[in-house]
């Protein structure tokens, strides 16, 4: 194989089946970046349509592009892809981990890891650089994650990065994880290793990747990069009014500051000023414990962790001794939704509960976080609390649950705010129990199973986007039809923070709108907070941009919850950031000069394979209609003292279908696919270079007229 | 951080240099500091303000109280958190919390957190909130200063000159509580 640099130039294909190990040449697969795009490619013209997820002939590959290892700041991320087992017709997806495993990965001597066919009996895959062993995991299956990692760490050392299962993911649960670190969770994707019987894989790596550039040009672009980034999701402004700071927001996630500690450290550590300048104190500017748990946490933090070449630690390492109590390591450790999720089934709050006094919130979302990292639940970003909310409170558990069972579950500490209710409840949900376990086949499968109809899909609080069976995540909230109609293009909750990371960066609108200007053409693109303005071109822009991004980091692969970098925390570049830093990183890691355009374009090669992989799926070309349709509390109109609130006036979010049929029409038209049906024309699919794929689709009906 | 506003005036060093020691430290530094009278061999110029007019120094800003006037320099500090400083160092509470709502309904836009004035630079008591609000409710120049509520209890203020009751009270709900909701 020819010299390349960034990418390794090698993928792991594992036959489960016959335990046959290959290797394939990555750059056949260059065309689409790395990472989901290798995915979705691999996928295409391997797994036919009307695969299961569990069926053997169903693959997962384990991604990493070829900016990851490289050293480019915030470029851990692993992309795992597959079918997905919640979505209604199982349509293509990709889960994602930070962490260390795809770097190691990568200093493995692999791009990629495809498993295929279904092993025997139980496995780990063991991956020591180019030696691959398909290791017997009898001893592993069954236990919880925690324990997996242990015993293997303990045979390959502690330097050996881990993605597992744990019993979810083994009894074949939609809503399994798989994990790595102590962490680092790629929802969704858990009950595939599961059915192809492969409890972990393990890689340790003693290569590198190669940089094309100077390793001076790459240093110079990492301080350049590092001068510009914010804090966790491309915050640039403080928390909290601080000397250098102009602007301050409480919602910030840059909480650093004087007078706060990471408090269980020894001796405790204090966060200080991060003034942006400061490249040494960028670490320290995200203190997420007490974003994510309240001011109670900054005593049980030892200190802030992360992913492999991330300045940015995001995830809060705490010790909080109490959960000893529950036979539970002290030591715990997630970020956003890895907390908020597993204790969202706590739907009336946690109480004061066991004694645990004042700190009762912090021990239960440790326990609910340290439950589910252990059994691999998926908590479907955050849906499983709001399912058991409408299941309970609305009777509908007690129907359709056996009455024994029903009986034999303890809601009362789920009123009054328990948090032990949450052992009792992922212990059934992982092991399959009863009847109520049900609730992680997702929401597009229980809502069949238990006769549910609209009125579940079109209840507000539910926050079901579509009936693919996923919730808003950073949807119409987020920039109006920006945040809408992005939620609609994927086969899961949109991941996508490309349009977030601009958005919710804290700084005054009008900024934001001059800098939406100089991108997006116009300031309109951007809507001011609650103060919504109709569809137009330049939010069509706002959306393929986002889309788009969001493609392209998690093939190349970088944090979309850091990039892109639309704007910076600095005052003297008038916070502007800069979207061509993924190009100019490209282009010095693995020398093929790309601008900003031409990537751009390279990824949406990989948009574009995932809506044919949809179409594909689905066997229609009405993704209007079917796939895109979003339920009605969307754009249904709130009322205040029983009358309307009308849409587009001030302090309203709700969508209106006519506008957003009409932007989803735009949206079709900024990536050339057929404005009636939302589906990629011969045309459109040619223009990215997929004629093999436009071939196929006319062949099977599958092009719009 | 002491942002009392009080510095210990180093007679070795010069006013230039002391104002930009002390924004960085988050201080204003006081005229009334720099005039105390320094020892006879100080290198110190013996008119600080002249000293800083000839300094030509850009950076250095000068904010006037009602006695007491007050250096910044914005190589080390913003002028918005100055401007905190200055009405804190003055005492004007009202002012101060009137024209930060005033200026986060316009700018941002949102509503601002009473708690906003709890912590640093502020660090005002419940009772001294409490205080501020009957005051502002009495003065006749402050009638588009008004309280929202969000569901989880927490209070906020905005201004009614460039926020509607609805939008102030979205606001005030996302900012407190959808926002968690949607991480």
């Amino acid at each position: 194989m020819a010299q390349t640099f960034g990418w390794t130039g090698k993928i792991l294909r594992v036959d489960l089946t016959n335990g046959k190990v290959s290797i394939d040449d990555t750059m056949k697969y260059k065309d689409f970046i790395g990472g989901e795009g290798i995915g979705y490619k691999i996928l295409w013209d391997e797994v036919p349509a009307g695969t299961h997820p569990y069926d053997p002939e169903n693959k997962l590959i384990f991604g990493a592009g070829p900016l990851c290892g490289s050293g480019v700041p915030c470029s851990g991320r692993t992309t795992i892809v597959s079918l997905l087992p919640t979505s209604s017709h199982h349509g293509a997806g990709s889960s994602h981990m930070g962490g260390y495993f795809s770097v190691e990965m990568k200093y493995a001597g692999w791009d990629a890891i495809v498993l295929e066919g279904k092993a025997p009996k139980p496995v780990w895959i063991r991956i020591e650089d180019d030696k691959v062993k398909i290791e017997d995991a009898r001893w592993l299956w069954g236990k919880g994650i925690f324990d997996t990692m242990a015993m293997i760490d303990s045979q390959m050392g502690k330097e050996a990065q881990v993605a597992a299962i744990g019993p979810a993911g083994e009894n074949q649960l939609n809503m399994a994880v798989i994990r790595t670190g102590t962490s680092h969770s790629a929802g969704g994707h858990g009950g595939i290793l599961g059915a192809k019987n492969v409890k972990a894989v393990a890689v340790k790596g003693t290569g590198s990747v190669k940089v094309a550039a100077d390793r001076s040009k790459l240093m110079e672009l990492d301080k350049y990069m590092m001068s510009i980034i914010g804090a966790n999701n491309q915050m640039v402004v403080p928390s909290s009014p601080q000397p250098w700071a102009e602007f301050s927001d409480k919602g910030s996630r840059w909480t650093g500051r004087p007078g706060l500690y990471w408090g269980a450290a020894n001796p405790p550590v204090e966060t200080g000023t991060c003034d942006p300048h400061d490249m040494q104190s960028v670490g320290f500017r995200t203190m997420k414990a007490v974003f994510d748990l309240g001011a109670g946490a900054e005593k049980y933090t030892v200190r802030m962790g992360g992913c492999a070449h991330c300045p940015i630690r995001c995830h809060s390492q705490l010790k909080v001794p109490q959960l000893e109590k529950y036979g539970m390591d002290p030591f715990v450790s997630n970020t956003c939704v890895g907390w908020s999720g597993p204790r969202g089934v706590m739907y009336n709050g946690i109480k004061e509960f066991d004694g645990n006094g004042e700190d009762s919130s912090i021990v239960g979302n440790a326990i609910g976080t340290t439950m589910v990292d252990d059994l691999g639940v998926w908590c479907n970003y955050g849906q499983i609390g709001r399912d058991v909310k409408y299941l309970y409170t609305k009777g509908i558990f007690k129907k359709v649950l056996p009455a024994e069972e029903y009986a034999s579950i303890p809601w009362d500490k789920l009123e009054k705010g328990d948090a032990t209710f949450l052992i009792d409840f992922y212990d059934r949900v992982a092991h399959k129990k009863g009847e109520i376990w049900h609730i992680a086949d997702g929401s597009a499968w229980f809502a069949q199973r238990w006769g549910l109809g609209d009125e579940y899909w079109d209840y507000k609080d539910n926050k079901l986007w579509t009936r693919g069976g996923y919730p808003v995540h950073h949807s119409n909230e987020a920039g109006a039809q920006v945040g809408a109609l992005i939620s609609c293009l994927t086969n899961r909750d949109s991941q996508n923070h490309s349009h977030m990371n601009f958005i919710g960066s804290k700084l005054p609108i009008a900024i934001q709108k001059e800098i939406a200007g100089e991108i997006f053409g116009s300031p309109d693109a951007l809507d001011a907070p609650m103060d919504y303005t109709k569809m137009n071109e330049y939010k069509a822009r706002f959306i393929k941009y986002a889309v788009v991004r969001g493609r392209l980091h998690d093939s190349l692969t970088l944090c979309n919850w850091m990039w892109p970098m639309a704007v910076s925390p600095l005052k003297e570049r008038k916070y502007r950031g800069d979207t061509s830093l993924e190009s100019q990183f490209f282009s010095a890691v693995t020398g093929v000069a790309k601008t900003e355009a031409e990537l751009d374009k390279d990824a949406e090669r990989v948009v574009t394979l995932l809506r044919a992989l949809t179409v594909r799926s689905m066997g229609t070309v009405d993704m209007r209609n079917t796939h895109d349709a979003m339920n009605k509390w969307i754009y249904t109109p709130d009322k205040k003292d029983g009358k309307e609130i009308a849409q587009f006036t001030k302090g309203t979010i709700q969508m209106e279908k006519s506008d957003l049929d009409l932007g989803l029409g735009m949206v079709y038209k900024q990536f050339g696919w057929d404005e009636k049906t939302g589906a990629p024309t011969k045309a459109a699919l040619e223009a990215v270079g997929l004629k093999d794929v436009a071939e196929e689709l006319g062949a099977k009906g599958l092009l719009p007229a | 951080m002491d942002t009392s506003g009080t510095t210990t005036v180093d007679p070795g060093a010069s006013a230039v240099e002391t104002i930009r020691r002390d924004s960085a430290a988050g201080r204003l530094t006081l005229l009334s500091s720099l005039l105390e009278a320094a020892p006879a061999d100080s290198p110190r110029a013996p008119d600080p303000l002249r000293e800083i007019e000839e300094s030509g120094a850009e950076d250095l800003k000068r904010m006037d109280g009602r006695v007491e006037a007050y250096f910044f320099s914005e190589l080390a500090m913003t002028r918005s958190y100055a401007a905190y400083l200055f009405r804190l160092a003055e005492k004007d509470l009202v002012g101060l919390v009137v024209e930060t709502v005033r200026e986060d309904s316009r700018v941002y836009p949102r509503p601002t957190p009473l708690d906003f004035f709890r912590a640093s630079p502020f660090g005002l008591s419940p009772e001294q909130v409490e205080d501020i609000l009957s005051r502002i409710r009495e003065r006749g120049d402050c009638g588009d200063i008004r309280e929202s509520r969000a569901s989880n209890g927490a209070r906020y203020l905005y201004s009614t000159r460039y926020l509607t009751v609805a939008h102030a009270d979205a606001l005030t709900e996302w900012n407190e509580v959808g926002q968690a909701e949607n991480p």
